[in-house]
């Protein structure tokens, strides 16, 4: 038992830091160690960025042109991209259709997708979600009807992340209705500029459309854009969402996040006050639980031994993290949380012209201008990726049977 | 970054298993507890298996083992409620081996090691919660030694012990001191305590001791830290079976006609019970892997691990008890015992609340695992 890494990790993380540091653009950083609006084109340099040098495919084994890194050089890549403020990989093109194409898909499927999933240059959405299937995932009705030579889809996806961006899109369909609910269900790779997809945008609570709607009106898909067999989608799905689960404890990004609230809880002065000082405290000891337990499943997967069935845990635990995090940075800026200034999120923004002059934030705390809308928007986490009561379900059976 | 145990351990752990299910089941619990909360034979058995010299060096007749080893004998020895406490034996080996000079450790580790020598720390005072620093207890030099005046609290099985380790005030700063159970002077007053085991008052008057160590915080904080580590230990060891317990009794006990375990209410209960144990055995890990740092990282992590550590025993005891419903109230189930032994260790060595304390006032900038 040894909570150091060992001396070849320090030497790949060091290795991993240097590059990171040296290649991520300072714009890019600053907006994320500020939580400021974050544009296509920012992550889609980021993405090119890694993608020139091979990592934003940065889990994938050596024979599809991944790095074939292990489970720590994973967490060490993850850790030091965290932690220098880059974004967050959109991770529907190279985490999660690429593992499925990997996978499942045809060597004519992979040659022809995995490279510009690879590069950067092309953006994937998730077409999971459908209006009233919520974390019921084998409900999809979004249908597709195997004709000559095409699917013909019909139907709707929605809470897809980020689809307004979206190029492709890989899509649960129904395929079979005649049978229990899993077992009809394919898996679909539509190019979204295709005749009859149509997105649209749905404005969030924080006023961000970060998700969409899609509709699929009469689409034509070939029939080669099927990964592996008709109706056996769900057990892909079911791959694809194991790969979901175990990054969503995120706990490097908590770990950043909880540097910044240190920062806002001195700059807004609550930092010397005992009661909130404690809440911070009481945070940072769940981030070191929570990566303690990472850690462990980490171990376990390098080691093959004592194999840890927890993804469960670290959904639940990661996100709840995420919101408290986001909660103290909120209570800490006190009323100058409040002023909803969207422009005030934007990088550079200097003020408002008032009477000829630039006025700036109220109070002139500028930093506090998006804690509110993200401690709205992370409300999310709690809900997507399977909900955490849906998770207490998955423990539980761990536990009961 | 590992967190395999070795062969070696595991063959430890299991040992001490299968000599807690065959040598100290339920009953045989309630017979000590009746008898007092303390048995020197089953001491000796602890001894007989090494254990008491877990932590000592082979010179001194011990096995030379280490943090991670301790706390696998100790999570089996919380699992099976065995009352002797050998928490004390590793804080006397550890601090021992850490502060004394090499002459006490010759005459000091092997009794120890052997079990001749029952150790107890004696630290808590009256009015100073768990404040170590906030120390009453007099020390003055008196011929070639030292002569303590002294009023200790909840001494393990203190009534028992044959050597104590006492903190004092020696010329306005903290020391540590040896005093032998027949010096004179000295009194003790035992009571059983809630989880069964014993305690004791210590009285000290003008009473031959040994000096330790003059820097008494630093070796008091190394016996705190492998206290903690030893409680965090324990009690992973203990809701591990609180957990199972209360798993079981879902699926048996039935209502309205069904296993009480279908319930999605009691199910999301056992959920949230489940992921406290993995947090605190989690910081379990850390706690032990910590406890060989440099004294300030030592004692910040040691504090993160008891606050978690904290919060989960008190979480999965109280859950345990609510969700076997009359029978959890009940003396005859060994639910409660589990539940009394996790708030007995919530509250040793400093509980969840000022273990909070600690960590707020020695936060820095960075966060995480290695910060």
């Amino acid at each position: 038992m040894d909570l150091a890494f060992t001396p070849e990790e320090e030497q790949f993380r060091s290795e991993v830091r240097a590059w990171v540091r040296a290649n991520l653009p300072a714009d890019i950083s600053h907006k994320v160690h500020n939580a400021l609006r974050l544009t296509r084109d920012d992550q889609q340099r980021w993405a090119r960025i890694l993608g020139k040098k091979g990592w934003l495919g940065y889990a994938w084994p050596t024979q599809f042109g991944g790095p074939g890194w292990n489970a720590v050089q994973k967490h060490l890549f993850e850790e030091e991209c965290a932690l220098v403020g880059a974004p967050r990989i959109v991770p529907f093109g190279p985490v999660m259709v690429a593992s499925v194409i990997m996978a499942f898909g045809s060597p004519e499927q992979q040659q022809r997708f995995l490279p510009g999933i690879a590069s950067g240059d092309v953006w994937w959405s998730q077409g999971y979600s459908e209006p009233g299937s919520g974390s019921d995932l084998a409900s999809v009705k979004c249908r597709a009807e195997r004709q000559t030579d095409h699917y013909l889809v019909n139907g709707q996806k929605t809470w897809t992340t980020l689809g307004q961006y979206g190029e492709w899109i890989f899509c649960l369909v129904r395929t079979d209705t005649d049978c229990k609910p899993q077992a009809g269900i394919s898996f679909l790779l539509i190019d979204m500029t295709s005749p009859g997809v149509t997105v649209r945008p749905i404005v969030l609570l924080d006023g961000e459309p970060e998700v969409n709607e899609v509709f699929f009106d009469n689409v034509k898909v070939p029939l080669n854009n099927l990964i592996g067999e008709e109706n056996k989608g769900w057990t892909y799905a079911k791959h694809l969402l194991s790969h979901e689960r175990t990054n969503i404890a995120d706990v490097n990004r908590a770990k950043r996040e909880l540097e910044r609230l240190k920062r806002i809880a001195k700059a807004e002065g609550v930092w010397d006050d005992t009661r909130f000082r404690d809440q911070i405290a009481l945070l940072e000891v769940d981030v070191v639980a929570l990566e303690m337990l990472v850690l462990r499943v980490l171990s376990a997967e390098k080691s093959g031994k004592n194999s840890l069935d927890i993804a469960g845990l670290l959904k639940i635990r990661g996100s709840e993290i995420q919101q408290r995090y986001a909660e103290l940075m909120m209570l800490a800026a006190g009323p100058f949380a409040l002023p909803l200034i969207r422009e005030a999120m934007d990088a550079g923004w200097q003020g408002d012209l008032v009477d000829g002059r630039l006025v700036g934030f109220p109070g002139d705390a500028l930093h506090c201008a998006p804690l509110a809308s993200t401690y709205f928007n992370l409300r999310k986490t709690t809900i997507y990726g399977g909900s955490n009561e849906v998770q207490r379900n998955i423990v539980a059976q761990t536990v009961l049977g | 970054m590992n967190f395999d145990f070795s062969d070696e351990q595991t063959q430890l752990q299991d040992a001490v298993r299968r000599w807690v299910d065959k040598s100290y089941p339920f009953t045989h619990y309630r017979t000590t507890v009746q008898a007092g909360g303390f048995s020197r034979a089953n001491y000796t058995q602890l001894a007989e298996l090494g254990l008491c010299g877990l932590l000592v060096a082979e010179d001194h007749g011990g096995l030379a083992m280490g943090a991670v080893e301790a706390m696998l004998v100790l999570q089996e020895l919380g699992a099976g409620l065995v009352l002797e406490p050998l928490t004390d034996t590793f804080i006397a080996s550890s601090v021992l081996a850490h502060f004394a000079v090499p002459q006490q450790q010759v005459q000091w580790l092997p009794g120890i090691a052997s079990g001749d020598t029952l150790p107890a720390l004696a630290w808590i005072e009256r009015g100073a919660r768990y404040n170590h620093t906030a120390c009453h207890a007099v020390a003055s030099a008196a011929g070639n030694g030292f002569v303590l005046t002294a009023s200790k609290s909840m001494v393990a099985a203190g009534d028992q012990a044959d050597a104590f380790l006492v903190s004092a005030m020696l010329d306005g700063r903290l020391a540590l001191f040896w005093v032998d159970r027949g010096a004179t002077g000295l009194s003790t007053r035992g009571y059983g305590l809630q989880d069964g085991s014993r305690g004791a008052d210590l009285t000290l008057t003008a009473t031959p001791a040994t000096l330790i160590t003059r820097d008494g915080t630093a070796a008091l904080e190394l016996a705190l830290d492998v206290g903690i580590a030893s409680v965090c230990a324990q009690g992973v060891g203990v809701m591990d079976r609180t957990l199972a317990l209360t798993a079981d009794y879902l699926n048996t006990r039935k209502q309205f006609g069904v296993a009480i375990g279908t319930f999605q209410a009691l199910r999301h209960r056992i959920a949230d019970m489940q992921m406290q144990l993995e947090l605190a055995r989690s910081m379990s890990y850390y706690a032990s892997l910590k406890l060989s740092a440099p004294p300030a990282e030592r004692r910040a992590a040691l504090a993160r691990a008891k606050v978690q550590l904290g919060q989960s025993m008190r979480y999965v005891g109280q859950q345990s008890v609510q969700l076997h419903g009359g029978i959890g109230v009940t003396d005859d189930y060994i639910g409660s015992h589990y539940f009394k032994k996790l708030t007995q260790l919530e509250l040793s060595f400093g509980d969840t609340m000022h273990h909070l304390g600690e960590v707020s006032a020695r936060m820095g900038d960075s966060a995480g695992v290695f910060a």
